[in-house]
């Protein structure tokens, strides 16, 4: 069974054995000349670049539908992580807007807790000076939710249109709203309160000089809750910076674990072909080229898409909610787009790294074993 | 029905084969003569006490077991064996796929596994051709590519490349599907795209496993022939693994491996009468 029918040479085995170094290929022992078939092994040179690029490039566009597919994983990733991006662009740009936003909404749970519903109800509106953005704001939604009547009294020069007799202005009211930046109430609170069942009024400055009356009762809208309520922002604000970085470095995470899933799955699908190649006599380098610049090009492509494609999708939901001047217009460009090409950065060189890991470890297989691998 | 040939061919006395092989050498030599290629001073590859063992976890697979074997320049070799024979590993080794464990392997008597990564790469672009049982082709790329990668990777531009191999696929009989994908084809066929591709570089080795398993009786024929052709015009070394009658009766040398061992070495001469024995 174990028997050995071939002959053990033994010249030319000893003289390979002893010469064996990598430097000098060509068979110690000599050799005789005039055979082409005689001829000393070589060294494979690399392929220039442009030939490897040109292969990467015939190989995607060959296989054109598992391109897009893993470069939709890349798009998906940088597209999470510029939304991320995005959304904190957003949230800054508009922190002006939201905390006017919170301020009306204060002011409008103040009024219903004192009034109950304002619909089918008549509201009078003493305004003094100027009508702050959230005052205005507040007026709007009121007047949306429906009141019987909206009597409106100013102390503006006459002939602007609100020009309601003061004498039982409010007379059925449920509330007078005092409104404005007058540090001082022109009228006394009797004058403006006659004619109500309650004599109720909503000031929207606390400061505000009044001529006060026994009979009437006096409330600030935003008094104790607007103080707490900033003090709540402050608050917010401290905890927001926190999670801010947290969802970045979160979706950073979730970026890097998609983009190298998506790469890492188109690698190791080609194993048998790595091993293909290799005993067609690509060199480890070339392989580790080819994935590299195929994954770059994937990487770039995709994370430029994705930037664009986070970025404008998030503008675009956020835009319903506060405006497409806040949001396409009211961020930071630059600094938006430095961002954008931050991530596109990223996303390349991690689809690179992604894709670099599997093809180095698949360039160092011995192709026997790169071609039994079953992926 | 092969097998149960090989069974008995098994069986037979190897005292007869070693007698044979020196024989077979002078035949060779002869032949090489006569084919005006190399002389046939030398052996092209040499497998000194080869050993493969395979680690999967806490199990030691053998595979081979201390081979030695000398292929001579322009010879024919079948290497023969039942499926996890270690046929396979021994094929690795003597085309520089893999490494052995213990013993060497020596190509134009270069011990490869003191072959830096670019001269390994340059002899399995240009010194060996392989033809693999599961064809191998590059599914993505047609015929054509397929067979001008090598062209490629030996630095040979495309036009050039582009030339030579229509003329390869046109010797296999293809030229007609050359911008066809493997997918597209018969295993017949992608067997020959595969045999053009081997052929690629002007190997000096040819190592084919199962060249012709796949294959009808005509084209199994031609790839044979083909394979003939190339040892006789040109000198190439053929090393097939099979179970082709027909294939081991054109072989020079016909080398039995079971459980990673030689047991036998023969000639197809004698295969020929065992055979008939059979019948």
């Amino acid at each position: 069974m174990n028997r050995d029918t071939t002959n053990r040479t033994s010249g030319a085995g000893n003289g390979a054995d002893a010469g064996g170094s990598s430097a000098g290929v060509a068979a110690c022992s000599p050799r005789p000349s005039g055979s082409s078939l005689q001829s000393s092994l070589g060294t494979q040179i690399p392929l220039p670049f442009r030939r490897a690029f040109q292969i990467a490039l015939q190989g995607l566009r060959i296989r054109l539908g598992r391109s897009l597919v893993t470069l939709s994983g890349v798009v998906l990733g940088i597209a999470f992580l510029m939304s991320t991006v995005t959304t904190q662009f957003i949230d800054r740009a508009v922190a002006k807007d939201r905390d006017a936003r919170r301020q009306v909404d204060v002011m409008e749970r103040v009024l219903q807790f004192r009034i109950g519903s304002v619909k089918g109800k008549t509201l009078a509106v003493a305004r003094f000076g100027a009508l702050s953005p959230m005052e205005e704001a507040l007026l709007a939604r009121v007047r949306a939710a429906g009141p019987e009547a909206l009597r409106l009294y100013s102390d503006a020069p006459a002939g602007n249109g609100e020009g309601v007799p003061l004498a039982g202005f409010a007379r059925g009211a449920a509330v007078v709203l005092l409104l404005g930046d007058s540090p001082r109430c022109p009228v006394s609170l009797a004058e403006l309160t006659e004619g109500m069942t309650t004599r109720l009024v909503l000031d929207g400055r606390a400061d505000r000089v009044c001529i006060p009356d026994a009979e009437v009762r006096r409330e600030l809208f935003l008094g104790k809750q607007l103080d707490t309520e900033r003090e709540r922002q402050v608050r917010q604000a401290e905890a927001d910076l926190f999670r801010t970085i947290w969802i970045v470095v979160i979706s950073l995470a979730v970026t890097v674990i998609g983009v190298a899933n998506a790469l890492l799955m188109s690698v190791t699908e080609r194993f048998r072909e790595i091993g293909t190649m290799k005993c067609l006599g690509a060199l480890s380098s070339f392989i580790r080229l080819l994935f590299l610049i195929e994954s770059g090009l994937i990487g770039l492509t995709g994370s430029i898409v994705g930037a664009i494609v986070g970025t404008v999708a998030t503008m675009t939901v956020y835009g319903f909610i506060w405006g497409f001047a806040a949001t396409f217009g009211g961020v930071d460009h630059a600094s938006l787009f430095l961002a954008g090409m931050c991530a596109v950065v990223v996303g390349t060189i991690l689809s690179m790294l992604a894709a670099l890991y599997p093809a180095w470890f698949a360039s160092r297989m011995v192709p026997a074993a790169a071609l039994r691998s079953t992926v | 029905m092969s097998s149960a040939e090989t069974g008995e061919v098994r069986g037979a006395a190897p005292a007869a084969a070693q007698h044979s092989s020196g024989r077979l050498q002078s035949s060779v030599d002869k032949l090489l003569a006569a084919g005006g290629a190399a002389e046939a001073s030398g052996f092209v590859i040499r497998a000194v006490d080869v050993s493969k063992v395979y680690r999967m976890g806490d199990s030691e697979t053998h595979a081979l077991r201390g081979v030695t074997m000398d292929i001579k320049r322009g010879e024919y070799l079948s290497i023969m064996g039942p499926s996890g024979s270690g046929k396979s590993t021994f094929f690795n080794m003597v085309g520089g796929l893999d490494k052995p464990t213990s013993g060497k392997v020596y190509i134009d008597q270069v011990d490869i596994a003191q072959l830096d990564p670019y001269e390994l790469a340059w002899l399995r672009c240009r010194k060996v051709g392989y033809v693999f049982q599961t064809f191998n082709l590059i599914q993505v790329m047609t015929c054509l590519e397929n067979v001008t990668l090598p062209m490629a990777f030996a630095g040979k531009n495309s036009e050039e490349a582009r030339e030579k191999g229509l003329e390869i696929l046109g010797l296999v009989g293809l030229e007609d599907r050359a911008l066809h994908k493997p997918a597209e084809m018969s295993g017949g066929q992608q067997q020959r795209v595969a045999v053009a591709r081997a052929l690629a570089n002007s190997p000096d080795i040819l190592l084919a496993d199962e060249p012709t398993a796949n294959l009808d009786l005509k084209t199994g024929q031609e790839i044979i022939e083909l394979f003939c052709h190339l040892r006789d015009k040109l000198g190439v070394t053929i090393i097939t693994a099979t179970h082709d009658l027909k294939m081991l009766k054109a072989s020079d040398r016909i080398v039995w491996i079971d459980d990673g061992r030689i047991s036998r070495v023969s000639s197809p001469a004698e295969l020929q009468i065992d055979v008939e024995e059979v019948h």
